[in-house]
């Protein structure tokens, strides 16, 4: 193994270090047949998921990256160990998950938080999850909250009604290379008018090196019901590349809601490659709060699909890209549906060299009138080593519906630093002040941790940005 | 007559740029929306297109047919001509028109020269296709109005038209351009457009797409010198089943440079329109404005309206924003008019022509301005 990259991002990547953990389960590199059946195995999977597996794989080997796509074409599939597995089942107490694994999650400060503030906490370390818990008094509600691999034993039904049925393998190249060796993610039902008002959360964590962690998270909402799910990452830095390819299908039903946040951090050595789609019935609103602060490469458009009448989606979206990254994220909204409406709020900076792309579908099928979406994007570039692009795309068939997109990109202008400064104000703390006046619409928007950690973490990257 | 040697290298790269190149099909990103496959690029016929134009002004301008060009202004054409547009580049019907390069005109107005009458160019494609090249040199200080007009085509059978304009606007240099084509149905329209903008140069562009039953536009800019600018407006009325892909691209290569661009769109029928623009602000353009709107009034439920505003910035001091926007008539604005006693079918021709009117008053030759508002008045009334 090799020692932790630290100077990739001195002083700022706090995550950054690895922890010596004994994989129980460990298979050869390489995406092949052998380690699903393995797999399967292990996991004492039933047979139609087994099949689901292997036909993935050849989908995988089949599909091309699309041309648009750009930069993905130095990942060495064959140098990835696609499962890992250092502990044997999911634990239920805090005490029963493995003492090595437990002290990884007390630096990284998961545990302490959960009797306060969580509904329920799932851990995730490489493949499998290694805690997964929630309160009494949801659970007597009926509310499940279970890794993914426990979901399609206790709820084999309600699993298969909905596994794949909005991101099939045939969907895309990384779709295809998670459904083959999909290992670990949650499995979360909201039964019908069950407001779940304090969030469920996951935090999933690399620990191996040249690994692929490829969670698949399966949320269905039922009628009237509402729940908030909040994901976090973060991985060990190394010199070598590993991949994060996850699958995260949520079905919002009648006039449910359904909230998904999102505090990437990954360590500039992951390409972190997720498909994340929601379908959202009739009167549902589904609303994605996508914060990508890490990682090598980010490829992730979370989706709306308006498949009932008056439904509403809506993303909000953050990217900062600092030295050595390119965040390639966006949102896409496809109405199928009479009446539905979508809004989406991108906004992302760039420092230090790094790149953030916007990258954007808006889709009017025909059989969908009347339907209204606004797009905002704005970019904040801090020197001249950085970049930004936009690439919105709107399709609209028909008349009757409206739909608007507005972009700009600038840097921290001179007028604001002056006023600033002119006060008294440090221009480093000026800098920084404008930047956190700029993220506030979408930090705003979270819970309050994860917005004293975004600060933190911008102010961080601001670092020294101002020559 | 024998053209010179360094023009039938160009054709030739051409050629073989052409052969290389596979025809775009639905697969290529650009041409989703487009269904080429009627047309046969393997016997296309003799090119059969006239070109009229206006009479020079003297004063050392030449402004003359391409023929008449590549015959008497040899050194002048040679020192120009490919140099904007190369006959190399990755586009297959701009390789198709450049191989066949031989009909167009050439506009040169020599320092400091300003003209105050505007030269106009009339295109008419007689036949089944036409590859006209227009090249026009604006040298330091000079300033000059160019009108061209593309029209006719055959009716019944299908035809093809392939043209380039290639600009040069130099130091201080002033070209006021306007374009439109109002071509017959059956008529497939490829026309690449690009203009050089060096120091304190400037250009203003009035597109005027209103014809054929396909056209492809490539407009782009090229800011070369600090203090240049660009003003880009466009405006398409698309009906029948007629098929507008619109390419823009405001290429800022130095700094303290500003473009601006307007384009907008009426679809009506089974209208298709793919509008897709881009802003590119390479490393170190520091104190470049580049502005950017697409906006799209739809009419009916059969039309299909892309846009795609696509920004890539590699500067920090810089000043960018993109809008677009589809939509249908206000029923507030018709609510608002129709209160004030016009009947319905007379309050939406105003909206229409209202709404068309931002870029209609960047025209500053009346007759021209004329022509494009009747154009626009009879496909608004259309009976």
């Amino acid at each position: 193994m090799s020692a932790p990259n630290t100077d990739i991002l001195p002083g700022a990547y706090k995550e950054g270090f690895h922890d010596d953990i004994k994989p129980l389960h460990v298979v050869p590199k390489g995406a092949t047949h052998e380690v699903i059946d393995y797999m399967c195995d292990v996991k004492k999977e039933p047979d139609w998921m087994r099949q689901f597996r292997h036909r993935s794989l050849d989908l995988f080997f089949k599909q091309d990256l699309p041309a648009w796509l750009p930069g993905l074409r130095d990942i060495d599939y064959n140098a990835i160990t696609y499962y890992a597995s250092p502990v044997e089942k999911s634990a239920r107490k805090w005490e029963d998950v493995p003492e090595d694994i437990r002290k990884t999650y007390d630096k990284l400060g998961i545990a302490k938080e959960e009797q306060k503030l969580l509904g329920g906490l799932g851990a995730q370390i490489d493949s499998e999850m290694a805690y997964h818990n929630i309160q009494e008094s949801l659970a007597k509600k009926g509310v499940v909250f279970l890794s993914c691999d426990d979901g399609i034993k206790e709820f084999p039904e309600l699993f298969k009604e909905h596994f794949s049925k909005s991101i099939p393998p045939e969907d895309n190249k990384f779709a295809a290379l998670n459904s083959a060796f999909w290992s670990g993610g949650s499995f979360v039902y909201i039964p019908k008018g069950v407001k779940c008002d304090v969030p469920l959360s996951v935090y999933f964590r690399i620990n191996a090196e040249q690994f692929g962690q490829f969670e698949r998270t399966l949320i269905i909402v039922d009628d009237d019901a509402f729940c908030h799910y909040v994901e976090g990452c973060s991985a060990p830095v190394y010199t070598t590349h590993s991949v994060h390819a996850a699958v995260v299908e949520i079905f919002v039903k009648n006039r449910a809601r359904c909230r998904y946040t999102t505090i990437q951090n990954w360590s500039t050595d992951v390409y972190n490659l997720v498909t994340k789609r929601s379908m959202i019935d009739s009167k549902g609103v589904m609303e994605w709060v996508d914060g990508n602060l890490g990682s090598k490469r980010t490829v992730k458009y979370p989706s709306c699909y308006m498949i009932g009448e008056g439904a509403h989606g809506e993303v909000l979206s953050l990217a900062s890209a600092d030295k050595g990254m390119w965040q390639d994220a966006g949102a896409k909204m496809v109405f199928l549906a009479d009446n539905c409406t979508g809004r989406i709020n991108s906004k992302s900076i760039s420092g230090h060299g790094g790149r953030s792309s916007y990258r954007g579908l808006v889709q009017v099928n025909p059989q969908a009138k009347n339907c209204r979406v606004q797009v905002n994007c704005d970019a904040l570039i801090l020197d001249d080593k950085s970049r930004s692009d936009t690439y919105p795309v709107m399709e609209i068939d028909g008349d009757l519906s409206t739909v608007e997109h507005e972009a700009s990109v600038s840097n921290v202008s001179e007028e604001q630093l002056f006023y600033l400064t002119s006060r008294g104000i440090k221009k480093e703390d000026a800098v920084s002040m404008i930047v956190n006046g700029f993220i506030e619409p979408i930090v705003k928007e979270l819970p309050m941790e994860f917005a004293v950690e975004i600060n933190r973490l911008i102010n961080l990257q601001m670092e020294g940005s101002v020559g | 007559m024998n053209a010179p040697a360094w023009l039938e290298k160009q054709r030739d790269v051409a050629r073989q740029t052409f052969d290389r190149l596979p025809l775009p099909t639905r697969r290529d990103v650009d041409w989703q929306r487009f269904d080429i496959r009627k047309l046969k690029l393997d016997k296309v016929a003799e090119p059969a297109l006239t070109e009229k134009l206006s009479a020079s002004p003297g004063n050392g301008v030449i402004f003359c047919d391409m023929a008449t060009a590549i015959a008497k202004h040899s050194d002048i054409v040679k020192e120009y001509l490919g140099k904007g547009i190369s006959p190399d580049e990755p586009n297959k019907f701009n390789a198709l028109h450049v191989s066949r390069l031989n009909t167009g005109a050439f506009l040169y107005v020599p320092r400091d020269v300003k003209l105050t009458v505007p030269l106009e160019i009339l295109y008419t494609l007689t036949g089944a296709s036409g590859f006209p090249h227009t090249l026009v040199v604006i040298e330091p200080g000079a300033e000059a109005t160019l009108v061209q007009k593309f029209t006719g085509g055959p009716t019944g059978d299908m035809s093809i038209h392939a043209s380039g304009t290639e600009v040069f606007v130099k130091e201080g240099g002033h070209l006021h351009y306007i374009s439109y084509q109002n071509f017959n149905p059956n008529v497939y329209d490829f026309t690449l457009k690009r203009a050089h903008v060096a120091r304190d140069a400037e250009i203003d562009w009035v597109i005027g797409m209103f014809g054929a039953s396909f056209q492809r536009y490539d407009i782009e800019c090229v800011m070369e010198g600090e203090g240049g600018n660009s003003f880009m407006y466009g405006v398409g009325f698309a009906e029948h089943n007629q098929q507008f892909g619109q390419f823009t691209k405001q290429h800022h290569k130095v700094g303290n440079t500003t473009s601006d661009l307007l384009f907008k769109n009426v679809l009506r029928d089974s209208a298709v329109t793919n509008y897709s623009g881009t802003i590119k602000v390479e490393k170190n353009a520091n104190g470049t404005n580049a502005y950017q709107s697409n906006k799209n009034l739809v009419l009916s439920d059969k039309v299909k309206c892309d846009t795609k505003p696509i920004l890539e910035i590699e500067s920090n001091q810089l000043r960018c924003t993109h809008g677009a926007t589809v939509g249908r008539l206000e029923e507030q604005h018709l609510y608002y008019l129709r209160a004030r006693g016009l009947p319905e079918e007379q309050a939406r021709e105003v909206l229409l022509e209202a709404f068309l009117d931002p870029v209609l008053a960047r025209i500053q030759v009346e007759d021209v301005y004329k022509e494009f508002s009747s154009l626009i008045h009879q496909k608004v009334i259309r009976k």
